[in-house]
């Protein structure tokens, strides 16, 4: 009975924020599509055409959950389409030179979908496409037009049909006020985007003359994400950005700090609406602060097919350790708060994942989730970090930062007393070495010690190794009991919480209050009827 | 000239008994650093002349401009009895004539009162200024409060006698009954706060504990020293004498008799206190300020006072300070009282020990600060930290409890979050360089041995405002220092230009360590908050921010007040929450805490750190609390000392110790920013009632427990009538009587409740005591001035939380709600309050669960429990909460067992 009421045993949480960021809409509200639709809506004669010219035979098709129920339907469309591509070819080839080996080639071809993704609809899914063994992957649906480092993929964007005169009224009430020589950048999300072209020569005629409209790229560190602009970054600022459909959030952000404004034009709601996100680009900030003084980081992948993406872990990591801090590298799949929760070590996580899923906006985490380029500026070190609301999504241009030591030198105050500059005393010669000092946390105006685990390995490494060098002949190095193992001469940042913050170490561990036993002493004895104590007394 | 060596100084120090460290303080405006002066022209360090304008000890340009203390300042003064009789007088032990005085002038505004916490905390004495007209403040009791409660003892002196004789022309009588008012309510403030250990400290005139004077001419005196100048011409005993020369004393000239009945055949007597004392100075001032050249010269020859020839030309006021001045020095009389009847730090230290230290009071440290042992392994305490001329470094200033302090010491820096044991908060250093500070000066000195203050370089990177310094390996930390004052005002601040954040950020470092009060963090909004005492501390600060501390421009926001969330009843219901792979429940159920729990915790009064069983026995004892809850106290918080309990009240549960930790994560991360605006909460206490786990311990991990913890306190306090606390000041404001209309009419516009109002006798003065919401205090002092002329002077000191007016602020339509929504509008979160069924959508399993009880623990019911079991699954599918209207048709044995089981009675 109780089963009727709870979800089955060990089922995945509903829950998967890492998950295509705009809403589609919701599948049993649109109704079926019919057949000619189909080959329309997901371009079944384009893409095989495509497939046909380079010769493909393994083709993945990648569907978001929400167009899952097509798959079937687009299947056989394509599996049609490209049969009938072959027996013309067939035909053709047949009437003028039919070879063996060709007649091979164009046995038939393998289609598969794939179903749930591992990360993110908006990704291409290499890894379970390179399961099937797929040559090609057909992405339908919206994407996030990451470059992918292994297949080809053939984009397939599914239109939507757009009330074309709703939105020049709505541009045009818009803009009236500022007048037709206004700068503006038509965009609209993938789905909507093959309606571009159509809106911006209208509203051309209309004679708004100064009127971008850019074609799609497949690059998100473009000045625009994923548009070819050919404007430099100073002019794109007097551009404002007419988007037609609700922006990811990324996207938002990525735009906030390089144009004028943005105006939203949203296909459920007929007006359009400015989107300011500089309250989230503050938040964002306050997350990144929070992170300056935390000294162990948890770097979490989240995708398996972004171009370079094994590249940034390493820039990643190495950012991390020049800052003297500690890395740990996860893998969990789709990411939610139970699973990132299990790692109460990791004072805060870094996103390696396309660009639009890697913003984490949820309040839902125990500890923040920055993105690359966020942890750039928080490992920047509060004397260099300049937050003037740019941000970026793509961990493409993320440089290797060179990152400074906060100021760790030996300092020294010169104090004037009456004119005369003292100078500092040899401090003595002693065998305890000084400790670092601590960092100021901007997130809670409060002193944090060791924020930089591993800085005093580095500092004090060169001794270590030459001594290493000289005993390395000798014996054992004998451990103190309970000592904790350490990396580079550092106890290990993950076994030093374990150590030190966990009340419970095992089993046993919740007995250690219980009282010592006490010394054994000799009871009584006998039997009922008068037993002996100690002495001989009875009682 | 500065009349002694560093040298000299040096040498004093070593003979503790001989130091006296002691603090000056006072209600703001009563004159305590214009006193400070006489003391300093004294010594030599400003010239007689200047002493009393210059105030010497506000070494920053604003305080001089604004004519007030901002900063306490320290400074070193050699000081020597000439008199043997002076020595005898001494009741502790003491070793030749020479005297060292350690002395911190602090502001008295009360915003700045942890100034004043921070002098007290290396002091051991304090010098009690109290204004002849004004009489006792709320700032006097609020400092002399925090004085005995850090076991110093006070003298007292009276000062602006000379506006009572000038501007108000009072009688000799009367200036005497306002003296000993003034004495009086000083008494009852002391006997108010008694402390065994420190014994009687009351000050009374005839013991010479309390000293009259005027600061701005200069002047001063105790009986005693009148007592010495009459014992030789009564020839009594100078103690006697002392005794005699207050009080209903008289002296009949008629039988040449004293008597302490005030007439003498049906003929007044004049009391002897103002034959004998105030007589000689009112004719003085009678003389002076009616140009009476003749008399003047008379008098000065009676007295014997030489005035050099310049002196003598003066006139008025001129004449009447320089006579005053070298009639009765006020230097002479401060110095005297101080010595005599100050507390040397040897004598200080051994029952101030116990207070100051937080370890066993027998370990070596301890018995090191009680002994106040030169030789004992070091215990410093640094209680501030004040700016050098070097931009963004500091001198750490503190006392020495124990042990010897020198330059290139190596020491263990403690920062207040030390534990002995742990390496958080600890830290390894040698001290550059030790200083002795001299109001806005410095001079080096080698060493420094216990019980004296100094300056320490070069250890400023490693505490944030204050900390313990010492050598010992086991040594616990000096007691953290509570302020009287919280940071209960803020403001955020922005660069104006998005390149010089850096620099503001360096800013903000750097003014959170000048001053020991202010805060500045990055709320979850992302603006750089600055948070003080009150507006004029904060605008203190700021301005310090913008001109020096970041010294870039700045856009400064409104200030904005820090709200706590709380709850108000006790949960509705059983709240529950299911883990993510539902495996695991939590019940949970909030209740308030109470206020005077609540005020003890964060009096640092019950911390965390007590024994469990000694903290359970206060909860049990004071505030009704079962024992056996009160010992399963699993934490506080946020930051593990908050004013939030989380307390198990499970039975036997299995693996509770196990998830122990996920709780108390999930517990200080709701409790840091609660479910209606993100705010901290406070006051709460949060029962486990219940726990249900999975039986492997992979799947009741961090991950599963952590955000559930969470959530399910979320839903208990949403379910127990949440509300929002702001806090209140408490304020008090002096006003002339025709201009009280005015403050009422502020008052009550502003949300004020008055519930003090009394006159002070002899002046048309009144007090008003009343609470405003400090929401509303911004732009109170102006908005009071322009209703009463500029005639009321209010003083506001946070008081308390309260329980913010207004509904529900769960519930939009209300004006909390409008609040709220506010609130989180601001913060960028989402402006809706989260429902209860979102974060606890899960009533079902909860009857679930009664039924499985129910059937675990009936046998004979199996007909009954099986009907229930269709109707529960009826009704808690639909609405779980609905009352089941028909009773009569459970059986009763079992309606019993539902009804008493609280939570679930009102479930069903």
């Amino acid at each position: 009975m109780a089963s009727l009421y709870s979800a089955p045993v060990l089922s995945t949480p509903e829950t998967h924020i890492f998950e295509d960021p705009t809403t589609l809409i919701a599948p049993s509200l649109s109704p079926r599509y019919t057949d000619a639709e189909i080959y329309t809506i997901y371009e079944v004669e384009r893409t095989a055409q495509e497939i046909t010219t380079s010769g493909w035979r393994t083709v993945a098709l990648q569907f978001p959950d929400s167009m899952l129920r097509d798959a079937t339907r687009v299947f056989e469309a394509l599996e049609n389409t490209l049969a009938e591509l072959r027996a013309n070819k067939l035909n053709h080839d047949g009437a003028f030179a039919s070879s063996p080996s060709v007649k091979q080639l164009d046995s038939q071809h393998k289609l598969c979908i794939l179903g749930d993704t591992s990360y993110g609809a908006c990704c291409v899914d290499e890894i379970a496409a390179e399961h099937a063994d797929a040559e090609v992957v057909v992405h339908y649906g919206r994407s996030c037009l990451s470059p992918t480092a292994r297949l080809p993929v053939i984009y397939v964007f599914t239109s939507r049909p757009l009330d074309l005169d709703n939105v020049i009224q709505s541009f045009e009430s818009t803009y009236k006020e500022r007048g037709k020589e206004e700068k503006i950048v038509l965009v609209a999300d993938i789905v909507y985007n093959s309606h571009i072209s159509e809106v911006s020569a209208k509203l051309k005629e209309l004679g708004w003359s100064n009127l971008l409209a850019p074609e799609v790229i497949h690059d998100p560190a473009s000045l625009l994400p994923n548009r070819k602009i050919e404007v430099t970054t100073e002019e794109l600022k007097d551009y404002s950005v007419f988007h037609i459909s609700d922006p990811p959030p990324a996207l938002l952000l990525t735009l906030n700090s390089r144009v004028k404004d943005l105006q939203t034009y949203a296909t459920s709601f007929p007006a359009a609406q400015q989107t300011n996100s500089a309250m989230t680009l503050r938040r964002r900030y306050a997350l990144l602060t929070s992170l300056s003084t935390n000294p162990i980081f948890g770097i979490l992948i989240n995708t398996l097919s972004v171009r370079n993406y094994l590249e940034t872990v390493t820039t990643v990591k190495e950012m991390i350790e020049k800052a003297g801090k500690k890395s740990y590298t996860f893998v969990v799949g789709k990411v939610n708060a139970a699973k990132i929760a299990n790692f109460s070590e990791i004072g805060g996580w870094v996103v390696i994942g396309c660009w639009e899923s890697s913003l984490i906006e949820s309040t839902e985490f125990y500890r923040p989730i920055v993105t690359p380029f966020e942890l750039q500026l928080t490992l920047q070190g509060d004397s260099e970090r300049i937050w003037g609301g740019e941000w970026r999504g793509y961990f493409g241009h993320l440089d290797a930062l060179v990152i400074k030591a906060p100021v760790s030198e030996e300092e020294t105050i010169d104090v004037e007393v009456n004119g005369d500059k003292i100078v500092p005393l040899e401090a003595d010669e002693d065998s305890e070495e000084e400790s670092a000092p601590p960092e100021y946390d901007l997130r809670t105006g409060r002193y944090v010690s060791h924020s930089r685990p591993l800085r005093t390995a580095a500092q004090s490494m060169p001794t270590a190794g030459a001594k290493s060098t000289e005993d390395s002949t000798q014996t054992l190095v004998r451990r103190a009991k309970m000592d904790l193992a350490t990396v580079n001469g550092v106890v290990s940042p993950g076994a030093e919480y374990l150590k030190t913050q966990r009340t419970w170490t095992g089993l046993g561990s919740d007995f250690q209050d219980v009282e010592t036993s006490q010394d054994i002493e000799e009871g009584r004895s006998g039997i009922a009827r008068g037993y002996t104590v100690r002495d001989n007394e009875r009682t | 000239m500065v009349n002694f060596t560093i040298q000299e100084v040096r040498a004093l120090m070593d003979k503790a008994c001989n130091v006296r460290n002691m603090s000056v303080i006072a209600h703001v405006d009563h004159g305590k650093s214009t006193l400070t002066d006489s003391l300093l022209s004294k010594a030599g360090i400003i010239s007689a002349a200047k002493a009393g304008d210059a105030r010497a000890t506000d070494t920053r340009a604003d305080e001089q401009e604004r004519g007030i203390t901002i900063k306490s300042t320290a400074i070193s003064l050699y000081g020597n009895l000439t008199d043997d009789d002076d020595i005898k007088d001494i009741d502790q032990k003491t070793d030749g004539r020479d005297f060292l005085i350690n002395l911190i002038d602090s502001p008295g505004h009360v915003d700045f009162s942890s100034e004043v916490t921070a002098a007290l905390r290396v002091t051991d004495g304090a010098l009690v200024v109290v204004d002849t007209i004004e009489g006792v403040c709320v700032q006097t009791e609020t400092v002399l409060r925090q004085a005995l409660g850090e076991r110093i003892k006070p003298v007292v002196i009276i000062n602006k006698v000379d506006r009572a004789l000038l501007e108000l022309q009072v009688s000799k009588e009367d200036l005497y009954q306002s003296f000993s008012r003034t004495i009086e309510s000083v008494n009852v403030v002391i006997s108010t706060y008694f402390d065994k250990s420190l014994g009687d400290v009351q000050v009374y005139p005839y013991k010479g504990t309390v000293a009259f004077g005027s600061g701005l001419h200069g002047w001063a005196f105790t009986i005693r020293q009148f007592a010495q100048r009459y014992a030789k011409k009564f020839g009594v005993d100078r103690k006697k004498m002392m005794e005699r020369l207050w009080g209903d004393n008289y002296f009949n000239p008629h039988t040449k008799k004293w008597t302490n009945k005030g007439t003498h055949e049906g003929k007044e007597l004049e009391r002897a206190f103002n034959q004998f004392i105030l007589d000689p100075i009112f004719r003085i001032f009678a003389a002076v300020m009616n140009f009476k050249k003749d008399e003047v010269n008379t008098l000065l020859e009676k007295l014997s006072i030489k005035l050099s020839p310049d002196d003598k030309e003066k006139e008025g006021k001129q004449l009447l300070k320089v006579v005053m001045r070298t009639f009765l020095p006020a230097a002479d009389a401060l110095m005297e009282m101080m010595i005599l009847h100050l507390p040397s730090p040897v004598t200080a230290q051994k029952y101030r020990a116990e207070t100051l230290y937080e370890g066993p009071p027998d370990d070596e440290a301890c018995i090191g600060i009680r002994d106040c042992d030169p030789k004992a392994p070091l215990m410093l305490y640094v209680s501030k930290m004040v700016p050098t001329s070097d931009k963004g470094r500091f001198y750490a200033f503190g006392r020495v409890f124990a042990g010897t302090v020198r330059s290139g010491l190596k020491v263990r820096i403690q920062g207040p979050n030390y534990t002995p044991g742990k390496k958080e908060d600890l830290f390894i250093k040698a001290i550059q360089r030790t200083v002795l500070m001299m109001g806005g000066k410095v001079d080096p000195i080698d060493d420094v041995p216990a019980g004296n203050i100094l300056g320490l370089v070069g250890i400023d990177q490693f505490l944030l405002k204050s900390g313990t310094l010492t050598t010992s390996e086991t040594a616990h930390n000096l007691k953290v220092m509570k302020f009287s004052v919280s940071p209960v005002v803020q403001r955020s601040v922005e660069v104006k230009n998005a390149q010089d954040l850096p620099k503001l950020v360096e800013g903000l470092k750097r003014l959170s360590k000048s001053d020991p009060c202010v805060l500045t963090f990055i709320n979850e909004s992302g603006e750089h908050v600055v948070a003080g005492a009150g507006e004029l501390h904060l605008e203190i600060c700021l301005k310090d921010l913008e001109e020096d501390h970041a010294g870039v421009p700045l856009r400064i926001s409104d200030p904005v007040v820090a709200y706590r969330e709380t709850v108000t009843a006790k949960s509705s219901i059983t709240a529950l929450s299911k883990s993510p792979n539902k495996h695991n429940r939590l019940y949970m159920i909030a209740e308030p805490l109470g206020e005077e729990v609540s005020n003890e915790i964060e009096a640092g009064k019950i911390t965390p750190r007590d024994d469990f069983k000694a903290r359970a026995r206060v909860l049990a004892d004071d505030h009704g609390w079962d024992v056996t809850d009160a010992r399963k106290i699993w934490c506080f918080g946020p930051d593990t000392n908050g004013a939030n309990l989380l307390v198990d009240q499970t039975k036997a549960v299995q693996y509770l110790s196990e998830i122990k930790d996920s709780c108390i994560s999930g517990f200080q991360w709701a409790t840091g920013s609660g479910p209606i605006a993100e705010e901290p909460m406070r006051s709460c206490r949060f029962n486990i009632m219940d726990v249900t786990l999975h039986a492997d311990s992979i799947h009741r991990g961090t991950g599963q427990l952590m955000p559930t913890t969470r959530r399910v306190l979320y839903a208990s306090a949403l379910l127990a009538e949440p509300g929002l606390l702001e806090p209140i000041f408490l304020v008090e404001i002096q006003v002339p009587e025709n201009a009280m209309g005015g403050v009422y009419g502020v008052l009550t516009r502003r949300r004020g409740h008055v519930f003090g109002e009394e006159q002070r006798p002899g002046t048309p003065l009144f007090t008003i005591k009343a609470y405003l919401p400090v929401m509303e205090s911004f732009g109170f002092n102006a908005d009071l001035r322009s209703h009463t002329g500029g005639q009321a002077f209010p003083q506001s000191v946070f008081d308390h939380w309260e329980i913010l007016p207004g509904g529900s602020p769960i519930d939009a339509t209300t004006k909390n709600g409008v609040i709220v929504q506010e609130l989180r509008k601001r913060k960028g979160i989402k402006v809706e309050v989260p429902d209860v069924s979102n974060v606890n959508p899960l009533h079902v399993p909860l009857c679930n669960h009664i039924l499985t009880f129910v059937l675990s623990t009936t046998t004979s019911y199996k007909r009954i429990v099986s009907f229930l079991i269709d109707f529960f699954k009826l009704r808690c599918t639909s609405v779980a909460t609905r009352h089941v209207t028909s009773g009569s048709q459970i059986s009763r044995p079992f309606h019993a067992m539902i009804t008493n089981h609280g939570p679930v009675a009102s479930l069903v």
